[in-house]
């Protein structure tokens, strides 16, 4: 069998549940057991970059070392994928083009203000994404728009702010919004335009926080793709609240095209789309609360 | 309550409130959340399911259920009563057991759902039973039920039912089997898999048995029309490959490449199936990927790394595509997504030469972070002195410094001039301090009086590389600057000094480390604990003595290690670094234990531990306990073994246990 891991370290089990543990006390994010490779493969360049031998010192690192708060969200960075790129599962995006953007329009006539939540934005790509199709739509020119972006590492909400993206990060996105959107900055180099960007904020926010939480405000629509993913049964739940809390009466909810509620009580109502399957938090009784 | 509910008709979102809020204590809690299980909406049902299973009357709640489960014509109250029946634990099986009686087939069908989905095998009897049912609807959910939790008899029963009469029961024999990973005689699933509508169910079961005959069934699998027996062939072929060692995985890919080899398409078929949304479906492709060797896969291939779970599967199998596919990998290296380039880049690390360089320079033009680590870490494997320029330069990057400065130990072996004068010349422009402590570990004495310049440096990171690169550069100058540098303003160059003296060892740096013990730094008194202990430098145990019980975990743990280290381990100091509140304290002090000459005190302090409420310190004193080779704590042993709950601290019991008992 071909190895690709010289010199790499092997974790045991007790070391894996050791920071399994650890990382879930900090933010919520479950690893299972049959991921133990996988935390191996992330972790390792983290000891690497730190000079540490084995797994077990690393832990007592992160619970020791004066820069634990730092290298522990670093961890949790490695251990969480950030594959995300522009224009990500384009069958659900249209249906909220085609489909939610007319009904938001229509509902928030009076107050002509427009709420989106990229929840775990990684470095950006959905939030602008989001932008750049409320633009598109041009059912929102004079509003007051905001997409919020918000993720659990700092690292990526950099990129984010930078807004600088690579081949990657363009691979599905249509020539003629290229075009529209972003202006070249160098060899295999974009970035996204200022009116664009204009509309978009980032900040710092790790989802299972439900204190933290009332720093982002209340949005009409929730992206959360692939982020349920990481979290166990309660902290999805926690996350749910979250989320249920931020969004207004009727706003919506959109995940992962793989994810659901199910199991996970029924706070949401699921909305049938032409396109696509959402949820949406339910109206208060006599329509309340907007 | 129950009215108040039933009032608010026509407002689902207030019904589902009222319910929730409906505290499940409170008398009449049951007959309300009964009426919800009858409600038009999923929602309240499903509220009211969830709100049952909280009524503490919980013989009380499985009688009305059950009842509920004979309600005709309640399609949706049966099938809420059911979810929540299935939820109600063990107290919920006599009564599900005795409705397997019932005269009315649709409730002994409900129930050996129920009881199937309860998955306790103390039922299993009851549910062999219902094998004999009149009705064939409950015969076949007696089965699936079966398939789920059963036994040893259940699985006999079970392939008895290979041979009957009935399709339908033989297929969720067939399933049952599978799910059991129960493997009739493969004889019998090899005749059941040309009947096209058991196909897929015993193409799936064939993958329990080892390479060869059922190898070569399931790839013919792949030559069929249709997609679903494909697929089903290929979940077989990953089950079958899953855990093998590797010459029995060689022989299973030998079988494979003969067979898929003579498929028509089978190329586009497989890149299709890595495609796909199955898992298990990926896992089988990857193997079929690998089989055929064909490097044209190579991108789908990396691609599957998006799922976590097939990691290790997409390393292999990109090793089997030989060196053709992992350059189609590095030339598709833009259009990937990034698990799929961070596989595909560790792939590279094994292909490069000196000729690679422009290529991986390219490359961390406009990686993200952790693929420039794989490209930085083959940058060093190049073994060319173009990739030295480029490595100096990643120095000055944070998190790839510690990378690059292996990467450079590396290509020293092969151009030590090119890369020595490389760090120089960054010594000289000042591009980053990472550079002087390898010029430090490289150099030698050469590099000295680079060294004593810049530990003179106004910039205290400058100054903190220089003293610990003299460590490695020269004994006497080193112990000489890491002196002068204790008394330095700047933690950051006191705990460099510190290291320092920690390396060289010797009564002076023994002398050193005492006044460091007593920095008013936490960081230089933590750095000092560990350099006692590397110095060698027992004379200064009685400071680490003292610290053993101090309230700050790190400083404790690490003087136990260092004490451990010098062997000077006492029995008082064990004792405090035992009871300590820090669980990695008294697992360093166990590991003391286990290094030492225990005494039977020391046995007693590690048997007193076996009920410590934290796992990994039970886990700790088990193997200790198992490597002193006492006898008279066996005992101790087995009774912890037979109330400890947690896998992990079992095992190490276990262990323990066998070794005391010569088992």
């Amino acid at each position: 069998m071909p190895r690709f891991d010289e010199g790499r370290p092997e974790m045991t089990l007790e070391e894996f549940r050791l920071l399994r543990d650890h990382v879930y006390a900090h933010c919520g994010i479950l690893i299972h057991e049959n991921m133990k490779f996988v935390m191996e493969r992330r972790l390792w360049p983290r000891l690497e970059a730190l000079g540490i031998q084995d797994f077990g010192s690393y832990h007592r690192y992160l619970r020791y070392d004066a820069l634990r708060n730092a290298e522990l969200e670093a961890a949790v960075e490695s251990l969480t994928t950030h594959e995300t790129y522009f224009f990500r599962e384009p069958a659900q995006l249209k249906a909220f083009c085609e489909e939610l953007l007319p009904i938001l329009e229509k509902r928030n006539a009076h107050t002509r203000r427009l709420r989106l939540w990229s929840a775990g934005c990684s470095s950006g790509e959905e939030a602008y994404t989001l932008a750049m199709l409320l633009k598109d739509s041009g059912r929102f020119n004079d509003w007051d728009v905001e997409v919020i972006g918000t993720d659990l590492s700092r690292r990526v909400l950099a990129v984010a702010r930078r807004a600088e993206y690579g081949p990657s990060a363009l691979r599905a996105t249509p020539p003629d919004l290229l075009e529209r959107y972003f202006i070249p900055v160098g060899v295999n180099r974009v970035r996204v335009r200022d009116d664009v960007k204009a509309w978009v904020s980032f900040g710092h926010h790790n989802l299972a926080d439900v204190a933290g939480s009332q720093l982002v405000p209340r949005t009409d629509v929730v992206f959360c793709r692939n982020v349920m993913i990481y979290f166990d049964l309660a902290a999805r739940r926690r996350v749910l609240g979250v989320i249920r809390d931020r969004l207004c009466p009727g706003g919506y909810l959109l995940l992962g095209h793989a994810e659901n509620l199910l199991s996970l009580g029924a706070d949401f109502e699921l909305v049938h789309l032409k396109g696509d399957l959402v949820y949406r938090r339910p109206e208060l009784p006599g329509g309340e609360g907007r | 309550m129950s009215d108040t509910v039933r009032s608010l008709a026509g407002q689902e979102e207030a019904r589902y409130r009222a319910l929730q809020a409906v505290d499940p204590r409170a008398p009449g809690a049951l007959e309300t959340f009964t009426t919800g299980l009858h409600d038009e909406s999923w929602r309240v049902r499903h509220a009211a399911a969830e709100g049952l299973r909280r009524v503490p009357d919980a013989k009380g709640v499985t009688a009305r259920l059950i009842s509920v489960l004979g309600e005709r014509g309640e399609t949706g109250a049966r099938n809420a009563a059911a979810e929540a029946l299935a939820g109600m634990g063990p107290v919920a099986m006599p009564p599900l057991v005795h409705l397997l009686e019932h005269e009315d087939p649709d409730q002994r069908k409900l129930a050996a759902d129920i009881l199937g989905a309860l998955g306790h095998p103390e039922v299993e009897d009851a549910l062999l039973r219902a094998l004999s049912d009149d009705d064939l609807n409950v015969r076949v959910a007696a089965a699936e039920a079966l398939g789920r939790m059963g036994g040893d008899a259940a699985a006999r029963a079970l392939e008895g039912l290979l041979d009957t009469p009935t399709p339908l029961l033989r297929l969720a024999a067939l399933e049952g089997l599978a799910s059991l990973k129960r493997a009739p005689p493969l004889e019998r699933v090899m005749a059941l898999v040309e009947d096209p509508g058991l196909q897929r169910s015993a193409l799936r079961l064939l993958g329990l048995y080892s390479p060869g005959v059922a190898t070569e069934r399931i790839c013919r699998a792949l030559a069929s029309p249709v997609r679903s027996v494909r697929e089903a062939a290929l979940v077989a072929l990953g089950t079958q490959a899953r855990g093998l060692g590797p010459y029995e995985r060689g022989e299973l890919d030998a079988v494979a490449r003969s067979v898929l080899g003579g498929i028509p398409g089978v190329t586009e078929r497989v890149a299709q199936a890595l495609d796909g949304e199955d898992v298990q479906v990926r896992a089988g492709a990857l193997v079929a990927a690998g089989a055929l060797g064909e490097a044209s896969l190579a991108v789908p291939v990396a691609e599957v790394a998006r799922e976590d779970r097939l990691l290790r599967e997409v390393l292999f199998t990109l090793g089997q595509l030989g060196a053709d596919g992992r350059r189609l990998l590095l030339g598709s290296m833009g259009m990937l997504s990034l698990p799929a380039r961070t596989v595909a880049a560790e792939a590279l690390v094994l292909l490069v030469d000196a000729t690679s360089v422009p290529e991986l320079c390219a490359l961390l033009e406009w990686a993200e972070d952790d693929l420039r680590a794989v490209v930085v870490r083959a940058l060093g494997r190049t073994r060319s002195p173009a990739a030295v320029a480029p490595l100096v330069e990643l120095l000055a990057d944070p998190s790839l410094s510690g990378i690059a400065a292996r990467a450079l130990e590396q290509l020293t072996v092969t151009h030590p001039l090119e890369a020595l004068t490389a760090l120089e010349v960054a010594v000289e422009q000042r591009s980053t301090p990472a550079a002087v402590a390898v010029l430090g570990r490289l150099g030698g004495a050469r590099v000295l009086p680079v060294l004593r310049r810049m530990a003179r440096d106004e910039e205290a990171s400058w100054r903190a590389a220089a003293v610990e690169a003299a460590g490695h550069a020269d004994g006497e100058a080193g112990l000489e600057l890491a002196r002068g540098a204790l008394a330095d303003e700047s933690p950051r160059v006191r705990i460099a000094a510190v290291r320092s003296l920690g390396q060289q060892g010797g009564k002076e740096a023994a002398t050193f480390l005492g006044l460091a013990l007593k920095d008013e730094d936490r960081g230089v008194r933590v750095a000092a604990v560990e350099a006692v202990g590397a110095a060698g430098a027992k004379e200064r145990s009685p400071d680490l003595e003292s610290l053993v019980r101090h309230g700050d975990g790190a400083l404790a743990m690490l003087a136990v290690r260092a004490l451990t280290k010098l062997g000077t381990v006492g029995a008082g100091v064990l004792w405090d670094a035992l009871s300590h509140p820090d669980a990695e304290v008294v697992k360093a002090a166990l590991a003391a234990l286990a290094s030492a000459e225990a005494s039977a005190d020391g046995a007693a302090l590690a048997v007193s531990l076996l009920g410590h409420p934290r796992w990994d310190v039970r886990v700790a004193a088990a193997r200790v306990l198992g490597g002193l080779g006492r006898p008279e704590c066996l005992l101790a042993l087995e009774q912890a073994l037979s109330v400890e709950r947690d896998g992990l601290a079992r095992v190490a019991l276990a262990d323990a246990v066998a070794r005391l008992s010569g088992r």
